[in-house]
């Protein structure tokens, strides 16, 4: 397979979004704008306490309002679950301020709104939980009798022996870290449109990483059929694994659709949108490493603590994601972990980014650089000790078939002029570094980690891709155009791809685990060859050469090396539907791991942040990242770089600046305005340093971009941070008032 | 969230809308911008049954210079042409900062001075949707007995936080009200209230129509302490005017906003400055000694103590700028 750059006509060179004029444009179609004869709008009846037992329901004068089609309770779908000892809705006990205990469909929102709030509820106010520490305590209360402790999930594991490891090692550091509740922000709010008017269909428009996990789930819990569910999702605005998973308000759309024969749309308000979904923390981290003098890791141990809120349904994933992820950035002889998601009544946890990892980086990459300053050790060179190589194997079985880590590193450290400014720059001024490394997919939430892709070539050379895989925003469509663009000759912009309809499009596990460039771009890669093998008949036939010598590139097919023969794309195709084989080229393709488990790729990356300190204000401004990424090959330059510039805003404002306000169970900062998102403004200037390590697994060699720059802006920056302050503050976000309270208490001496 | 029904009012002159705003008390409402009315509408934060457009009235419009030099600014000025007039932004280089710190361009081509000027306290518990308020007993101004952010207060304790006033109360402006029964003029720094409702001295039925501020050559900032850059409220700004030279100060005032239900004229900072003269020994005293001015700091949005570290900080950054600033050329 070719390998440079200039092998390639589409393939590593900038193209630009192919849906980009339609989205500067305001004609990109989101499910807000699905408008369906006869549909109906729903509201959401949530409970106001934290905790609280329902002593009746009353839906009297709801329903006698005009323009109310019908109102739903616990007794419209008493076995319907949503969550692990989660029912739809509540009937006897609340657990959270949101929670879900009726709700309306009506013929507009404002009717539907107006019903909502016509519904009496009684309660009986109950003590209540509002942190971990409170949670654990032995004689707390229980939030559900069947999550004993209020532990609802809890992993622990020993890979090699660590106790030795740990006898064994010079030095041993521990510290403790913990992150806030955050939100993801979507650019798109929640919504959804059910239509279930006949009983073996339901079809449901919706924003999701993952269709088939959504048609699944739906199937599963309304006892249906998959087929009988139809997903389809336009264009989705975000994901950041929050949109990975069904949630309460699709299957209320469904179920109120069932109940009233019409199509029915729940949309979030801006407040709901923090109570539907809230995004990460609090976590509390415990981090252990031994290390050698030299500075070798020798044994490793996590120790981590979620505030799962008052219900978990698959966050329990984030408990093995965390605990494996010291393996893929580090060579580790010894490890464990244990982790639990302890039960609060607070709002149910989701995930902030990479599944709880990029919120994990922020104190793990202090832990380790904490423990190489303890060691005297430059941080970079402790990186560069650790960190996993090409042909590695780690102790939980992955293979590195390709590692641009250290590379990434010394790249970023000469770029960034570290050697000239670690430790030598002035007061309040602080340069840092974070290292990562992320999983181009995995194989876990099914036997399979299918991604299956079709492709058709009409008689005028253009052509259809149809994948299952969403676009949220990051671009994914014209990164499979380009895949299929290279192979067949032919350019990004003769391909509409088509997405977003489980009826339509061929199975693909979705936008999660970043498996989409590496299963999605492979699947893609094979439906592209079978196509053109379809074609290489005719060609080969006309030009005299074996298929194999064929060249498909500009919208040409020639011999090798003789482009002045080239014969143009669209006329091999044209001939070959207009003969007498009359064949209509169709390729198809899917890719799935030949692993039993785990990961076939890993990218990394490493990114230097440099700060400076307001000694007035306490504000901490984001001078300057270097980022460089190992992406295994870049299909769409410009587009990695802009996947790097959102992970390096998101990962800046998740250390500086967001945080989910509660008291008491309920969100006090319920707005964009309150919920202290930072704006362009506030972009750091980023300079991009694309590492290719080509993989041998991935398509053209590429590997994902999708969360590895964020897990390690978090550290970079909050190392940075560290360093302009002189000591380390270990708690997220880091807020103007911890860091003039910490130079005022050095003032005071 | 959805707008309530209400009727509405677009008269064309200042009289008509007076008579329109005198009529009917409290249930009527004049909507100049509508960039803060309309989301507390939305919010049932104030039910009025009618509106009264004052947006596009010609008494409330045009800045203009008097023979004494004084600087007439009709309270329907729209924020975004104020920031850049030449006889805001060359004489009084604060103002036409703390103009530009409101919300973001877009809601400053709609929000007018007047409306500004009159902009409600805010606090979280009660500047949320009606639903979210459900998990909170009523406070005062939702016809309850209690208030959330100062647990034992008497009143409602909400935040100020309109970023043009402190800047224009340090330039020793005046407001001109008016009302079907006549017209009156008052100090700005006299026209609020130490109450989160009855946030200012304005009658029912009562307009600003315009802003004085009175001929000085002075030098002049602002600064606004934000998360983030523009669309926030401040976490505390602050204001500062002084007359004289840097040796011999005339006059300082020194106001801070977002720090409580009214704005604060900082009396110590400022005296220390005219005792000791504006140098670096003086600045360091006086951000020293703001902590005194500060008193019971509403600990909204940000946790105990910062605010008032804060403002010793935006005390120094002020002075700072002023003693550096030249004075802007006379005419």
């Amino acid at each position: 397979m070719a390998s440079r750059k200039a092998d390639f006509s589409v393939v590593g060179h900038d193209q630009p979004r192919l849906d980009g004029a339609h989205k500067l444009t305001g004609r990109s179609l989101f499910t807000d704008d699905v408008v369906l004869p006869g549909m109906l709008h729903a509201k959401i009846v949530r409970s106001p306490f934290a905790r609280a037992r329902i002593l009746g329901i009353d839906t009297s004068a709801a329903l006698a309002l005009p323009g109310v089609k019908a109102v739903i309770t616990h007794a419209d779908a008493p076995k319907l679950y949503v969550g692990i000892e989660q029912p739809l809705f509540r009937h006897t006990i609340v657990n959270y301020i949101g929670d879900e205990v009726a709700a309306v469909a009506a013929l507009d929102e404002a009717t539907a709104a107006e019903a909502a709030a016509l519904i009496k509820v009684e309660y009986e106010p109950l003590p209540a939980l509002f942190n971990i520490q409170d949670a654990l305590k032995a004689d707390a209360l229980l939030i559900h009798a069947k999550a004993k402790g209020n532990i609802a999930w809890q992993q622990a594991q020993d890979l090699g022996d660590v106790e030795l490891g740990f006898a064994n090692s010079a030095h041993v550091r521990t510290d403790q870290y913990t992150t806030h509740a955050s939100h993801n922000c979507y650019a798109e709010f929640h919504v959804a449109i059910a239509d279930w008017s006949l009983p073996d269909k339901l079809s449901m428009w919706t924003p999701t990483q993952t269709a088939i996990l959504f048609q699944k789930s739906l199937a599963g819990a309304l006892r249906l059929s998959d087929g009988q569910v139809r997903i389809m999702s336009l264009n989705t605005g975000g994901g950041f694994t929050g949109r990975t998973s069904v949630r309460p308000h699709h299957y209320v759309a469904a179920v109120l659709s069932r109940k009233t024969g019409r199509p029915v749309k729940i949309r979030a308000t801006a407040d709901e949108e923090f109570i539907a979904c809230r995004a990460g923390g609090e976590v509390k981290y415990t981090f252990r490493t031994g290390v050698s003098a030299t500075g070798q890791i020798k044994a490793f141990e996590a120790d981590i603590s979620f505030d799962t809120g008052a219900y978990v349904e698959s966050q329990m994933i984030v408990l093995t994601l965390t605990s494996s992820y010291i393996h893929s950035l580090y060579k580790i002889e010894a490890a464990r972990y244990s982790g639990r998601l302890v039960h609060t009544n607070n709002i149910p946890y989701y995930f902030h980014h990479g599944g709880g990892l990029a919120q994990m980086a922020f104190g793990l990459g202090q832990h380790m650089d904490a423990l190489a300053r303890e060691l005297g050790m430059d941080p970079v060179d402790f990186h560069l000790r650790n960190g996993v190589t090409k042909g590695y194997t780690s102790m939980t079985g992955t293979f590195f078939g390709s590692c641009g880590l250290a590379e990434c590193i010394t790249k970023t450290a000469k770029q960034a002029g570290w050697k000239r400014k670690y430790g030598k720059l002035p007061p309040l001024k602080g340069i840092g570094i974070g290292v990562g490394a992320m999983a181009s997919g995995a194989k876990g939430v099914f036997k399979h980690d299918t991604s299956a892709a079709f492709i058709k070539i009409v008689d005028d050379g253009t052509m259809s891709l149809f994948v299952g895989l969403p676009d949220m925003g990051q671009s994914s469509h014209t990164a499979m155009a380009m895949i299929a663009a290279e192979v067949l000759g032919a350019q990004a912009s003769d391909i509409t791809v088509i997405s977003g309809d489980t009826d339509i499009v061929p199975l693909d596990v979705g936008a999660l685990i970043q498996r989409g460039t590496f299963n999605t771009g492979n699947a893609v890669k094979s439906a592209a060859l079978d196509a053109r093998k379809q074609l290489e008949v005719l060609a080969a036939g006309r030009l005299g050469v074996k298929p194999s010598q064929l060249v498909f590139r500009d919208r040409q097919v020639y011999p090798k090396g003789q482009p002045e023969k080239a014969i143009p794309l669209k006329k091999i195709v044209y001939d070959t539907l207009h003969s007498r084989e009359g064949r209509f080229v169709m390729g198809r393709g899917f890719y799935n791991s030949p692993k039993d488990s785990g990961t076939m790729a890993y990218s990394f990356g490493a990114q230097i942040a440099e700060v400076t300190i307001d000694p007035d204000t306490g504000f901490v401004t984001v001078d300057r990242i270097v980022a460089s990424h190992d992406v295994g090959r870049a299909i769409n330059p410009r587009i990695v770089e802009g996947q790097i510039d959102g992970q390096v805003f998101s990962g800046m404002s998740q250390v500086l600046y967001e945080e989910t306000l509660l008291e008491d169970g309920q969100v006090m900062n319920p707005s964009r305005l309150d919920y202290r998102l930072p704006r362009s403004y506030e972009m750091p200037k980023v300079e991009h340093i694309i590492v290719e390590s080509i993989d041998p697994f991935g398509p053209f060699g590429a590997k994902e971009v999708g969360e590895g720059p964020i897990v390690c802006t978090l550290p970079a920056v909050a190392n940075a941070v560290a360093n302009a302050l002189g000591e380390p503050v270990n708690e997220m976000p880091i807020t103007p008032w911890k860091i003039l309270q910490i130079l005022g208490r050095r003032a005071k001496g | 969230m959805q707008l309530p029904p209400f009727a509405y009012h677009r008269p064309a002159s200042l009289d008509e809308a007076l008579a329109r705003l005198s009529t009917a008390g409290d249930s009527v409402a004049a909507l100049g911008g509508g960039t803060d009315l309309l989301i507390n509408l939305k919010l049932r934060l104030e039910r009025p049954r009618a509106l009264v457009s004052v947006r596009d009235l010609p008494e409330l419009a045009g800045v203009s210079l008097d023979a004494s030099g004084t600087l007439r600014i009709g309270a329907g000025e729209r924020l975004t042409d104020l920031a850049a007039h030449p006889l805001i932004v060359v004489p009084y280089p604060g103002l036409a900062q703390a103009i530009r710190a409101v919300g973001s361009q877009h809601v400053r081509n709609m929000a007018t001075l007047g409306g500004n000027l009159c902009l409600p306290t805010r606090c979280w518990y009660t500047n949320q949707s009606e639903n979210w308020r459900g998990s909170q007993l009523p406070c005062w101004k939702t016809d309850g007995q209690v208030c959330h952010v100062i647990k034992t207060a008497p009143n409602c304790r909400a935040i100020h936080s309109a970023d043009s006033v402190p800047a224009l109360i340090s330039l020793g402006a005046r407001v001109l009200l008016r009302s079907s029964q006549g017209e009156r003029e008052l100090l700005l720094a006299d026209f609020y209230r130490d109450d989160g409702i009855e946030n200012n001295v304005l009658a029912p039925g009562e307009l600003i129509t315009a802003v004085l501020v009175p001929p000085a050559r002075v030098r002049s900032t602002f600064v606004k302490a934000a998360a983030r850059t523009g669309l926030d409220y401040g976490y505390a700004t602050l204001a500062g005017a002084l007359t004289g030279s840097n040796r011999v100060p005339k006059s300082l005032l020194l106001v801070a906003g977002s720090v409580g239900t009214m704005p604060l004229v900082l009396q110590k900072p400022a005296q220390i400055i005219l005792a000791e003269g504006l140098n670096e020994a003086g600045i360091e005293a006086a951000a020293d000694a703001v902590r005194d001015d500060l008193g019971e700091v509403t600990n909204l949005f940000t946790p105990p103590g910062y605010k008032k570290r804060l403002m010793r900080g935006l005390v120094r950054r002020v002075l700072h700028e002023l003693r550096r600033q030249k004075l802007p050329a006379a005419d």
